[in-house]
């Protein structure tokens, strides 16, 4: 069943074209990955999906309702742009931000102990913001995100400025939530963490969804057309080589991309002659090099992706 | 729009201003500020404020200096033995503050004599002099003249005015003096009360962007419920301030009129029985208590008065990213305002001039305007109707326009808007 439906929406600032016909369907429990170089319009079809914006054009449906003030109770919510009120003590704002989503008072007061307590929070319970570190704050947003026990998680680019514990347990979270039959969706620029935890993707480049779908599928449609090579040894031979993308090249590390489908024995033969190989090993593509692929070289600003 | 989330945006903001230290001590020292600062002015206004000059008189009729030195015997001398070099050389090393030479033309031909003096002394000193001249030529010259005693009791003749103002209830004694002065306050009061708790709303909507806080709100509630919800809070928390400070003033009242009594019996027992009976009337404080009516009044206005302008200001909180952004937008709110301020004073003193009347009914400057009129005057009831209906229009206009502002502000980060871009997002 499909917990979010975006069904051809458009969206444009004056002359700016932002998000144009743009679909795709997220199924419940699933974590879903929006992927994209910055600029490509994930934030403003994440702000719709939010009823922060709505579409000039198309429409959103969230558990098949219109996306209205009812459904954002069911989404929770962290922006790129985050932050809480600096002012305010820890618990009167979760208390705050909880109750917005509609929550009533009590509800609210456990579902914050609760988190708190697995958080290790509790103490900072009465102090304001301004006295925690920024790791500490950034334990409340995810509570103020989740506290309100909703459907639907969206995150907006949730491990830019992270530090690398709240990352993993970041991590933790959203794949505890998604075995919990909850739905998530995050964007992201960077292309490994898409591999390491989605189950579905949706590529955007210049407002267009370009590709979208099952992320193993994707991948196997693909073919296993990558070489990973290990050498020993004068690596000018890769040159040579013709009809292939190295996406990923050091003194003694290849990713090579078969484009056409030349046999892959040749490649290895010509690298023999040339280099001491300690490693051949024939891949799925990577991410990276899907979109790419997809999007065409010349479309993308390759410094945006990594 | 639903109103259990206004009522929670409402309650968040006043709660955490209320609690907040500055708020307790702002409530607390305003007051005390406001009455240090009327005394500061009664205390100047019956203080001796110029230290009395030295004015050498130098006089050729024989009789005019004797009169002088009776009207003030400090301030004049009589010189008319001395060389006038003298005197000059007194004047430049500042023995003598000045000095005037009286000839018989003076009193003969009505002439005017001359004041040398050594520059300083101001306005009220020259006047002082000028009258105390005349005073002394005119007596000369009824002297002169053989006038009788009867008809120099008419010059003597100084004619006072009482007041009674006519209502409904009866005659009642005036008081306009002080009425004026306090519809001027209570002009005052809003239009500080305005820009003040105007820029507080500001600050609030500013620093949910600055924080970034935004659009987590912006996730959970509509711009609109959130710019209600702030504006009601904010005003709660000024008619809480209003509300602690209409109380003290209601006590301070109250209790004034028998303390300046004791004060003054006590004082009375002390001062020669003429000075006493000039020095104060307790029966004077019965005026300062002021009708219930026009605190209605001016929480009515004030109320009107800040929906309008606090509209402006939060959507120009949302239009910005700093505070130093607003600046460009600041004198374009504030001139109306401003105007209305400065115009109290014309209707302070002609409460029911046309100009009075056209002020106190336009809506942006009639929240001051109107207060000053219904204080000081009987504005008759369809004017006061009129310009509260057209505060409210005004107030729907603007909100319409700020809330569009405001819903395409509160995402727009880092770039300084131009009036051309607020134009586009009304617009949008």
């Amino acid at each position: 069943m499909a917990v979010i439906n975006v069904n051809g929406i458009s969206k444009s600032f004056g002359k700016t074209q932002a998000v144009n016909d743009v679909s795709f369907e997220v199924q419940k429990g699933r974590i879903f990955g929006l992927l994209g170089p910055n600029g490509a319009g994930k934030t403003t079809t994440i702000r719709m999906i939010n009823y922060i914006l709505t579409p000039d054009t198309g429409s959103i449906l969230i558990n098949g309702l219109e996306a209205s003030p009812e459904t954002q109770k069911m989404i929770g919510y962290m922006p790129e742009e985050r932050g809480l009120y600096k002012k305010m003590k820890v618990f009167d704002q979760l208390m705050y931000l909880t109750q917005l989503k509609g929550m009533n008072s009590q509800d609210a007061k456990k579902a914050i102990n609760y988190w708190l307590d697995r958080f290790d929070a509790t103490d900072w319970k009465k102090k304001e913001i301004s006295e925690l570190s920024k790791g500490m704050s950034q334990k409340i947003q995810f509570i103020a995100t989740i506290a309100h026990d909703p459907d639907i998680y969206i995150f907006d680019e949730p491990f830019s400025g992270l530090d690398p514990i709240n990352s993993e347990t970041l991590k933790e979270i959203i794949i505890e939530l998604r075995d919990n039959g909850k739905t998530i969706l995050f964007s992201t620029h960077r292309m490994e963490q898409v591999e390491q935890m989605c189950d579905d993707i949706c590529l955007f480049n210049n407002g267009k969804a370009v590709l979208s779908g099952n992320l193993r599928e994707i991948k196997a449609s693909f073919g296993e057309n990558t070489i990973n090579l290990e050498f020993d040894g004068d690596g000018t031979f890769l040159d040579k080589l013709e009809n292939v993308r190295i996406n990923n090249r050091s003194t003694n590390f290849a990713e090579i991309r078969v484009l056409d489908h030349q046999n892959m024995q040749d490649i290895l033969k010509l690298a023999m002659d040339h280099a001491e190989i300690h490693k051949f090993e024939r891949i799925q593509p990577s991410l990276t090099d899907i979109f790419i692929s997809t999007v065409g070289e010349d479309n993308i600003k390759k410094e945006e992706i990594q | 729009m639903s109103l259990h989330k206004i009522w929670l945006v409402l309650k968040r903001e006043y709660l955490t201003r209320v609690k907040s230290k500055s708020f307790i001590i702002i409530t607390a020292l305003t007051p005390l500020a406001f009455v240090a600062f009327m005394g500061i002015i009664v205390f100047i206004s019956i203080s001796e404020t110029e230290v009395e000059k030295r004015i050498g008189i130098l006089d050729e009729t024989d009789v005019l200096v004797e009169r002088l030195v009776e009207l003030n015997e400090t301030r004049y001398f009589d010189v008319s033995d001395r060389e006038i070099e003298e005197l000059r050389d007194e004047v430049m090393e500042g023995e003598l503050d000045g000095y005037i030479v009286l000839s018989d033309s003076v009193i003969e031909h009505s002439k005017s004599p001359t004041l040398v003096h050594g520059g300083s002394g101001g306005l009220s000193f020259l006047s002082a002099v000028r009258s105390d001249l005349r005073e002394a030529v005119r007596e000369e010259r009824l002297t002169r003249q053989n006038v009788s005693d009867e008809i120099r009791d008419i010059f003597d003749t100084r004619t006072g005015l009482e007041a009674i103002k006519l209502t409904e209830e009866g005659e009642s004694e005036d008081n306009t003096v002080f009425a004026s002065a306090l519809g001027f306050v209570l002009g005052l009061l809003i239009f500080f009360g305005i820009f003040f708790y105007g820029a507080l709303l500001m600050r609030s909507v500013i620093e949910e962007k600055t924080n970034r806080v935004l659009e987590v709100i912006a996730s959970s509630v509509k711009p609109i419920e959130l710019m209600f919800g702030k504006l009601f809070g904010v005003l709660s928390i000024a008619l809480t301030q209003f509300g602690i400070w209409i109380l003290f003033y209601t006590g301070l009242s109250i209790a004034a009129a028998p303390i300046a009594a004791m004060i003054v019996d006590a004082q009375m027992d002390s001062l020669p029985e003429e000075a006493a009976s000039e020095a104060f009337d307790p029966a004077m404080l019965d005026n300062l208590v002021i009708e219930p009516a026009i605190f209605i009044y001016f929480l009515l206005f004030f109320f009107l008065g800040f929906l309008i302008y606090s509209a402006l200001f939060a959507a120009i909180g949302a239009a910005v990213d700093n505070e130093q952004d607003t600046q460009q937008f600041m004198p374009i709110v504030g001139l109306p305002i401003f105007i209305a301020y400065f115009l109290n004073t014309k209707v302070m003193q002609a409460p029911d001039s046309s100009l009075s009347t056209f002020v106190s009914i336009f809506p942006l400057t009639s929240p001051i305007n109107m207060i000053s009129r219904i204080a000081s005057t009987s504005v008759p009831a369809w004017q006061i109707i009129v310009s509260i209906l057209l505060m409210i229009l005004t107030f729907f206009g603007i909100m319409w326009l700020a809330a569009r502002i405001y819903r395409v502000g509160i995402l727009m980060y880092g770039k300084k808007p131009s009036f051309k871009d607020l134009a586009k997002w009304i617009r949008q």
